[in-house]
């Protein structure tokens, strides 16, 4: 799953220079250490996300931005979903 | 709740007429405290020699002048300490007719929690500075309590409950000298402490000068209010801080009666009355505004084409408190829905039918708010309002206390992450309409911005509303709302982009080209009244 998600982050934010192997599964995505992702490529990833898994979000709480700080916790975060797998 | 008061007395070189006040106090049954605030000679041998403890009457003595709030504070220990409930503060000075002692008691007895104050009935021997200190204040404890319940607040003849004081004093600061008496008050309203008012009569006696000193005092005291109207504007914007827990939801419960009144003044006086009362606030507002006032400047400047005079400026604040007051009047009812009429009939009926989701882009510039308040409940069911700051929830909070269909989903945008867009996107999918501000600071990040023609001259616009349009891939539309010259409101809503293409590569490009379009448009609707823009901000950064 997380060598899957470093996939989707790759090409849905065309990263083209990386790989997956570049991508550590603990390391920030956003803000100014790790990956270094900005706002916009928040917003790009989040509807990537929610096309290829099905995510759904009812309401923003700590806990659910603390879920998509790295690939780990997204992995988490998409294996806890009721119907992960078998989006659209 | 058991009722066992004492009388506190603090004086500073008074002594003249301090034999019949202790006189009087003893006639109601009150134990005293004579609080001798380092008074200097004959004062202080003529205060010790009341001192008669089998008597009822002890003097306790403060080697140095505390302040008169020092003095009472000092009362307030000695009272708990000696098991008090409640503090009957009475000035040293005589000026207040004890007459109305036993009605003060009864008062404080019936109501014990409250606190129990005098109201001056003044009579023609106030000297002048006190009565521009009066009046200062009163329309200050007016602003810092929305409340009008407290007619006077520096009336040193009052009953204190000693258990809420005790714990105020525990853990806030309290003004020292002679803005003791509004300070404290306040900050008890704050607390819950109900203020209960009994008139008293007042005279300056002539031999016997009081320690009010005209600009100095003045002076305190107007430092005590910007105090007090700071730390309310930052407990109210930050939601509930430290120390007082409560204080969030007292907060906004005054500022619903301020609603209330402004609503209540509004059909009572009507919006020129309204205007009117609301005048001297906003006059403060102006004065103290700096930021504000030189942005009102500077836009005013380019929109008018000329050097903009004072007038104008306190014009373009008067409107601002005025859409204010329209939005309330709009929520409350008062105004009808035929009051705003539609300028783009055809588009409206149009973008209303279409079911798909969208971005309604709208500005600072005339009452947005008011078009929302008078559309139709089911249009209104499908906004939600994308909003930077904690500022716009508490304001939202505010409004469904006041009318529970006025609530509105709001989505905080200022730090947006994966989890927000995919709200954003689910929004957009059940046919929301997402509303954005297209003039503000940059929604997704302070870098987020694109210079563009704004009149005159480059101004950074936000990215954040095509950056948003792009990526939810959905239409963008305009929403406008203007006060028309004959009165009434003009709404406008028009479509802008029937869908935003960013290909990566011109991106950059792309938006430019919708944020110069957008400035274009805004531009146009800011020259024909440019009294209604309520975008107090650095737009060309001519600050820096």
């Amino acid at each position: 799953m997380e060598a899957e998600l470093k996939r989707l982050i790759i090409s849905a934010l065309k990263l083209e220079d990386l790989s997956p192997e570049d991508i550590a599964s603990d390391e920030a995505l956003f803000g100014e250490s790790g990956l270094g992702l900005d706002s916009i490529d928040a917003l790009e990833l989040g509807v990537a996300l929610r096309k290829t898994y099905g995510l759904k979000v009812e309401t923003v709480t700590d806990e659910v931005r603390a879920s998509f700080a790295t690939v780990a916790s997204l992995a988490r975060f998409i294996a806890a979903q009721p119907e992960s797998g078998d989006g659209p | 709740m058991t009722f066992n008061p004492c009388a506190v007395i603090p004086s500073h070189d008074h002594w003249t007429a301090l034999p019949g006040v202790v006189a009087a106090a003893r006639g109601q049954g009150l134990a005293v405290f004579i609080i001798d605030d380092g008074s200097g000679e004959p004062a202080a041998a003529a205060i010790a020699s009341l001192h008669r403890p089998a008597a009822g009457v002890t003097v306790v003595r403060l080697p140095d002048n505390r302040g008169k709030g020092g003095a009472v504070c000092e009362g307030f220990r000695l009272a708990a300490e000696a098991g008090f409930t409640h503090v009957v503060q009475i000035d040293a000075d005589g000026q207040h007719d004890l007459d109305a002692l036993p009605e003060l008691l009864a008062q404080a007895r019936a109501r014990p929690k409250a606190l129990v104050s005098g109201e001056p009935v003044y009579d023609a021997t106030m000297p002048w500075g006190r009565r521009i200190g009066r009046w200062i204040t009163h329309l200050w404890v007016f602003v810092e309590t929305l409340s009008f319940s407290i007619t006077d607040s520096m009336c040193g003849l009052r009953v204190y409950p000693l258990a809420a004081v005790t714990e105020l004093l525990a853990g806030e600061g309290v003004g020292a000298g002679m803005d003791f008496d509004t300070d404290i008050m306040v900050r008890l309203f704050w607390r819950k402490v109900e203020p209960v008012m009994v008139p008293v009569r007042v005279t300056y006696p002539p031999g016997n000068s009081s320690n009010f000193h005209m600009v100095r005092d003045n002076w305190k005291i107007t430092r005590m209010h910007t105090r007090l109207v700071l730390t309310m504007l930052v407990r109210r914007l930050t939601g509930a801080t430290a120390p007082p827990r409560h204080w969030a939801g007292l907060a906004e419960r005054g500022a619903l009666w301020g609603l209330r009144f402004v609503v209540a003044a509004h059909r009572l006086l009507g919006r020129r009355g309204c205007m009117a009362v609301m005048a001297p606030i906003v006059l403060y507002f102006y004065l103290t505004g700096a930021e504000q006032r030189r942005a009102s400047q500077r836009f005013l400047g380019r929109a008018l084409g000329r050097q903009p005079g004072r007038l104008d400026g306190l014009r373009h604040f008067m409107d601002f408190a005025g859409r204010a007051l329209d939005a309330f009047a709009a929520w409350s009812g008062t105004l009808p829905p035929v009051a705003v009429t539609c300028d783009t009939p055809d588009a409206f009926a149009r973008i209303a039918a279409d079911r798909r989701g969208a971005l309604l882009v709208v500005s600072h510039l005339g009452n947005v708010e008011l078009s929302r308040a008078l559309m139709a409940p089911a249009l209104r069911q499908r906004l939600t309002l994308l909003a930077h700051t904690r500022h716009a929830e508490n304001y939202g909070r505010l409004l469904r206390e006041f009318r529970p269909e006025a609530a509105a989903r709001v989505i905080q945008v200022t730090d947006i992450g994966p989890a927000t867009a995919i709200t954003l996107q689910e929004a957009i999918e059940r046919g929301e309409w997402l509303s954005i501000a297209g003039d503000r600071v940059p929604v997704l990040s302070k870098d987020r911005v694109v210079p563009v023609p704004f009149l005159g001259k480059s101004a950074e616009f936000s990215e954040g509303p095509w950056l948003l349009a792009g990526l939810l891939g959905c239409p963008v539309h305009l929403l406008f709302c203007r006060r028309c010259d004959e009165g009434g409101w003009a709404v406008s809503l028009e479509p802008f982009a029937e869908r935003v293409e960013l290909p990566r590569g011109r991106r950059v490009e792309a938006i430019a080209e919708l944020a110069a379009r957008y400035a274009r448009r805004l531009e146009a609707e800011c020259r024909r009244d440019p009294f209604q823009w309520y975008n107090f901000f650095d737009f060309w950064r001519e600050g820096a």
